[in-house]
């Protein structure tokens, strides 16, 4: 009977023990993990907050870092390949010309190249000069061949089964050859590209293209296709990186360890860094808390922060990144081809509401952004937006509808245009399962109701075929920034653009879009992109909301590793990625 | 005995094929694999998608891609996965391994526990253990999987924190680098198959035990137990020979029949703690519109299905005689 008693009372502990556990939500003592700690100077030094010397980091060490997707390509520049959280951990092994810094600005990537500068601008002349001493692994200089690779693969012409995730800029190439032994490249243009630092830059970075060559004659369009294949599908035997791969567990974890032949002036003080495969953001902060890892990158949603935040030992920062939401309208449905309209619904959008019931649950930074071109931060950024957009000033957007000959201007009436005809319940949609989007487009279907605008929310599994097909009526979605974006907005807001999914054309804009994009002046060129910006928001066709936040969580004992927003991501100085040595 | 086999294997060929149609059809239909490349900004160039579209035969009307992946079974092709460096087969087969370690472990611990906290509760009818049991049961019967597996989590947690030692892990079946040193590497193993197992195996384990209490009860109220306690048998031996053994043929049938929600609960559980198994591998295909690694697993799982249902049948008729002379 004893025995009974007890048995029962330790069962029902146990099970009471479990339930705590889950409310409890971490526990132990310390601080809280939160923007102080080591990340206290990020907001004021970006790029240099959280830096350690060399000297007082410990000797050796292993660091885990967690990465959300597998790596099923090892080709970045592939359209496959060409997938932020795998090539953050790619880049570890390869060079490449510019890099993005926390502060969002590019620059020269030291380690590899002295210089890269403008020459010539007629015709447009890029010269680089590689560092004598840089090599890949084996002891191969990187020179220009490893660029003339890059270009034929990724022209589109040359090797036409070479499936690349851009040619922008790539196809406007005239030619590149080297000099002093392949260590100058000089790089012609048949026509002016002004994103130039984009090329060979971190977001598509060099191949060894002598390994290449043993795979087929890199001079025909079959033995391009044999190498661009091969380097996706094998995993690294090479790096002109300052890691090289010791290990890949498909799916588990790629385990890195310094490559003797790094050049760089900073060289790894870990003796191995491992990228491990975490596919659930959600289990992310459990491994951090357990130290199965000691650094992640999750998207951040308001129950991983908390999560996070409850972590002792932890510190965590949040950046602005180059992602950033909007609201776009389809001018092909013909009631929202009628710009007081859109004008109407652009003002009765409060966007700060739609911040304060989303993002800004667990960001406080996060504000409106006001320009379609640029993000704060980056060379170029402009508030233009009329002040009336996004404001969420109903009676504003009434007058407008009012002014422009519409009724039935009301809450419960269906608006009415000047013509008679009724306008019919309007389609948004958002991608599935993305919750903070529903919450925007369920805060956007209230906000317009008060003008007699019916919205019919329609989520979408396949975003890409909705935007590109023109399935939709209004749609709110993401794109990404670069710093340097000029082809990128003429992609995107050109008339004749694929990309231009809601059909808005216009001639001044496409004029002053294609004037920038092919400048070799780039004080010029971002005048004319917010000129043109200017005329985009006049006409009310996307409504920017805001930038998505980002967040980086580390154990305190990590150093020089830092939250950057950009598409390089925190691996950006992976060299300088230690331990602080104890005491 | 084998024309009983074979008839059931003949029955299961249509059933498996119908159902292969409907899914093909249902995940050809629910998504856009190219979806992804569609989304990039800025896109990528519209020869790079037509390759991809390509590669993945959407150039080809979905039921003739039907019949592709179905002829290309008979040559040991199961098609293009969106990720074209997969190879599904042996995808297939070493995340199968995966997942049958992980079921195995889970449903042998399962199978003991209930078979156990069963009997006694039986035997101890309305006794506090009994309703001690009873409430874990319906407990552990009405936690969803992903939640028992996150109070696990956090329990290990604690409990590394209060021994102040890394012994249970809540992420992958083994370190990364394993640690150097044979009986290291094995504690390293069990500590990370600690949870999962446990989280696999308390489900089952609620659903099992009630069957095996109720099972025990019944036979235990059998005229042919009071006969054998009335002869003069001891209780242990009326129990243990005459009762138990009785009672263990329901639990049996119930045990392959439920191995299909088991392979559902590992989905779940693979998930939170990131095992690469069967589980993993349909949500990201899932996830990526990839209708050829999503019909692999269809073939795989509703294969071992199939097998543990036919096996459910010859056991029962072995363990009950009067099923093979009928």
């Amino acid at each position: 009977m004893r025995r009974s008693r007890a048995a029962s009372l330790a069962a029902i502990a146990a099970a009471a023990t479990l339930v705590l556990a889950a409310c409890g939500g971490g526990g132990g003592d310390g601080g809280d993990a939160s923007e102080g700690g080591v990340y206290q100077d990020c907001s004021a030094d970006p790029n240099t907050c959280n830096a350690v010397p060399a000297a007082q980091l410990q000797k050796g060490g292993t660091l885990t870092f967690a990465i959300e997707k597998n790596i099923s390509n090892w080709n970045i520049n592939s359209s496959e390949g060409n997938v932020f959280e795998p090539a953050m951990a790619i880049k570890t092994l390869l060079p490449w010309t510019f890099t993005t810094t926390p502060d969002l600005k590019q620059v020269l990537n030291e380690n590899v190249f002295v210089s890269a500068e403008q020459t010539s601008t007629s015709p447009q002349t890029i010269v680089y000069k590689i560092k004598p001493e840089a090599v890949w692994s084996d002891g191969t200089p990187i020179t220009a061949d490893d660029f003339v690779f890059q270009w034929k693969t990724m022209n589109g012409k040359d090797c036409p089964g070479c499936a690349a995730a851009q040619n922008a800029g790539y196809n406007q190439v005239q030619s590149i050859t080297g000099s002093d032994g392949g260590k100058t490249v000089t790089m012609v243009f048949g026509t002016p590209y002004a994103d130039w630092k984009n090329l060979f830059a971190s977001g598509t970075p060099l191949y060894p293209a002598h390994v290449g060559a043993q795979q087929g004659d890199l001079n025909t369009p079959e033995g391009l296709k044999a190498a661009w294949d091969w380097f996706g599908a094998t995993a690294p035997t090479y790096s002109g990186g300052p890691y090289q791969v010791d290990n890949w567990q498909d799916n588990v974890a790629l385990t890195l360890v310094p490559n003797p032949k790094w050049y760089g002036a900073a060289k790894p003080p870990l003796q191995q860094l491992v990228i491990r495969v975490i596919t659930e953001a959600s289990q992310e902060p459990i491994a951090l808390q357990n130290d199965e890892v000691q650094v992640i990158y999750p998207q951040p949603q308001v129950d991983l922060v908390q999560q996070v935040q409850n972590i002792p030992g932890v510190s965590q920062y949040q950046g602005l990144g180059l992602t950033w939401e909007h609201l776009d309208l389809n001018l092909k449905n013909e009631f929202l081809a009628d710009e007081p309209l859109r004008d109407a619904i652009f003002a009765a959008t409060n966007v700060q509401a739609i911040i304060d019931s989303t993002v800004g649950q667990f960001n406080e930074d996060v504000t409106p952004l006001k320009s379609h071109m640029f993000v704060p931060g980056i060379d170029g950024y402009e508030d233009y937006l009329p002040p009336e957009q996004g404001s969420g000033d109903v009676e504003r957007a009434r007058q407008i509808l009012t002014d422009a000959g519409y009724t039935n201007i009301a809450e419960g009436q269906q608006l009415t245009r000047p013509d008679g005809r009724a306008v019919p319940p309007l389609r948004i949609r958002y991608t599935v399962g993305n919750a903070i989007r529903q919450t925007t487009v369920e805060l956007i279907q209230s906000q317009v109701r008060p003008l007699g605008i019916n919205l019919e929310i329609v989520p979408t599994d396949d975003l890409g075929g909705t935007t590109s097909s023109g399935d939709y009526d209004l749609i709110v979605f993401a794109w990404v920034q670069t710093p340097a974006s000029f082809s990128n907005a003429e992609q995107t807001w050109n008339s004749s653009s694929e990309s231009n999914y809601g059909h808005y054309s216009n001639p001044e804009v496409d004029r002053l879009m294609h004037e920038a994009a092919t400048s070799t002046d780039l004080g010029p060129a971002r005048d004319k992109l917010n000129e043109a910006g200017r005329i985009l928001a006049e006409d009310s066709y996307v409504l920017p909301l805001y930038q998505k936040p980002t967040i980086i969580a580390a154990k305190d004992d990590v150093a020089n590793v830092r939250n950057n927003s950009s598409l390089d991501g925190p691996t950006y100085n992976v060299e300088e990625w230690g331990l602080r040595a104890a005491g | 005995m084998l024309a009983f086999a074979v008839r059931r294997i003949a029955v299961s060929l249509p059933i498996l094929l119908i159902s292969s149609f409907i899914v093909f059809m249902l995940a050809s239909l629910s998504g856009n694999p190219l979806s992804p490349l569609l989304n990039r900004n800025p896109p990528p160039p519209p020869e790079t998608i037509a390759l991809e579209a390509e590669r993945l035969r959407l150039d080809h009307p979905v039921l003739e891609r039907y019949w592709m992946w179905l002829s290309g079974l008979f040559h040991g092709d199961f098609g293009p996965s969106v990720q074209s460096n997969l190879d599904i087969g042996s995808e297939v087969a070493g995340r199968f391994v995966v997942t049958i370690r992980l079921i195995a472990i889970a449903m042998v611990l399962a199978l003991v526990l209930a078979v156990v906290v069963g009997v006694i509760s039986a035997v101890k009818q309305y006794s506090k253990t009994d309703y001690t049991a009873t409430f874990l049961g319906f407990l552990f019967l009405a936690m969803p999987a992903f939640w028992l597996a996150i109070l696990l989590k956090q329990a290990g947690i604690d409990f590394n924190n209060a021994v102040d030692k890394q012994v249970i892990y809540t992420i992958g079946d083994s370190s990364v680098p394993l640690p150097e040193g044979f009986g290291a590497q094995v504690a390293d193993i069990a500590g990370h198959m600690v949870l999962p197992t446990i989280s696999l195996a308390l489900i089952s384990y609620a659903a099992w035990s009630r069957y095996q209490r109720a099972s025990m009860l019944e036979v235990m109220n059998s005229d042919y137990v009071r006969l054998a306690r009335a002869k003069g048998l001891s209780r242990q031996r009326v129990m243990i020979k005459h009762a138990l053994r009785n009672a263990l043929i329901p639990l049996t049938t119930v045990t392959a029949l439920d191995l299909a929600s088991i392979i559902s609960g590992a989905v779940l559980t693979e998930t939170v703690f990131q095992w690469r198994g069967m589980g993993d591998l349909l949500l990201t295909a899932i996830h990526n519109d990839d209708v050829y690694v999503v019909m692999a697993w269809l073939l795989v799982t509703a294969t071992v299905v199939i097998v543990f249902n036919l096996l459910a049948d010859l056991l029962y008729a072995v363990l009950d005689p009067r099923i093979r002379y009928a």
